[in-house]
């Protein structure tokens, strides 16, 4: 395994999945690369942090009851029409 | 209602809808207006573009839902009227850009900086989460996609494929591509923070 391999295969090692051969391999080649350690790292991190750069929020209330409102009106004239 | 609706497949509530069932609306409503609104507002950032796609998305469901022959598919195809709607807001405010996709990020690509090891109130700063949002907001429309319905929505491969109509070895590839690009980006802002070091590579 090289380090070119290695970083293409942080998206599936990640995910786990990859074969165990694979995750073996990659595993002691991160063990003696510190470049792709370092990079498994940050890249992994940046998963992490998408993730809470701009957390879900809920529908605001108002919002919620006039799409309700809106939705039933529609669903019931679709029935009887 | 609740308890026995909390068990019941999407597929079965869906068919149900089919039927004219009202509760089957509201039960749909439930689950997916939070979902629906999250991925329409981190598409456009417009919450009041977020509410009226949502708004459009659910009626499509009412005045559609027939069409679709395959009950188990209802999220993808609900995440994929979502989408589409979101794309034809930012055509309407010109905020689409087709850019098309850098191809030589793939391959041996290291972080030029180790930020990883940097104590959380910096990495979780207000201002690292604006360069964050800002950096995914700038990257090329297809892998910004990606990334929002994967890092930010959790949605899996499968769903992204569907609902974009690609196949899942090109949401994996615009996915990498882009995590890529992001962790440049944060690389660059992090390197305020981190020491050189004058260790051997
Ligand atoms: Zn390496």
């Amino acid at each position: 395994m090289n380090c070119k391999i290695c970083s293409a295969l942080f998206q599936e090692f990640l995910e786990k999945s990859l074969c165990e051969e694979l995750i073996s391999e990659v595993d002691s080649h991160l063990k003696k690369c510190g470049q792709c350690r370092s990079s498994m790292h940050t890249y992994s991190l940046t998963i992490v942090l998408s993730s809470r750069a701009d957390p879900p929020c809920c529908v605001p209330a108002e919002k919620m009851d006039e799409l309700k409102k809106i939705l039933m009106e529609r669903f019931c004239t679709k029935k009887t029409a | 209602m609740g308890k026995k609706r909390e068990i019941q497949s999407d597929a079965l509530v869906v068919r149900d809808l089919k039927k004219g069932d009202a509760k089957a609306m509201e039960e749909i409503v439930r689950r997916y207006s939070n979902k629906v609104y999250n991925l329409a507002y981190h598409l456009t950032r417009d919450s009041a573009a977020a509410e009226e796609i949502m708004q459009d998305v659910f009626l499509t469901v009412i005045a559609k839902i027939a069409t679709l022959t395959n009950e188990a598919y209802f999220s993808t195809w609900l995440y994929r009227v979502t989408t589409n709607a979101a794309y034809g807001f930012l055509r309407k405010e010109k905020k689409f850009s087709e850019q098309t996709p850098v191809e030589d990020l793939d391959g041996e690509h290291h972080a030029s900086v180790d930020w990883s090891e940097l104590p959380d109130d910096v990495l979780l700063s207000e201002e690292s989460r604006e360069v964050l949002k800002r950096s995914i907001d700038s990257l090329p429309e297809a892998m910004r996609t990606v990334v929002i319905m994967k890092d930010m929505e959790g949605l899996k491969n499968e769903e992204i494929a569907e609902a974009l109509g690609i196949s899942v070895p090109a949401v994996k590839s615009r996915l990498h591509r882009g995590r890529l690009m992001l962790r440049d980006q944060l690389s660059d802002y992090f390197s305020k923070y981190t020491k050189p070091s004058g260790e051997d590579a």
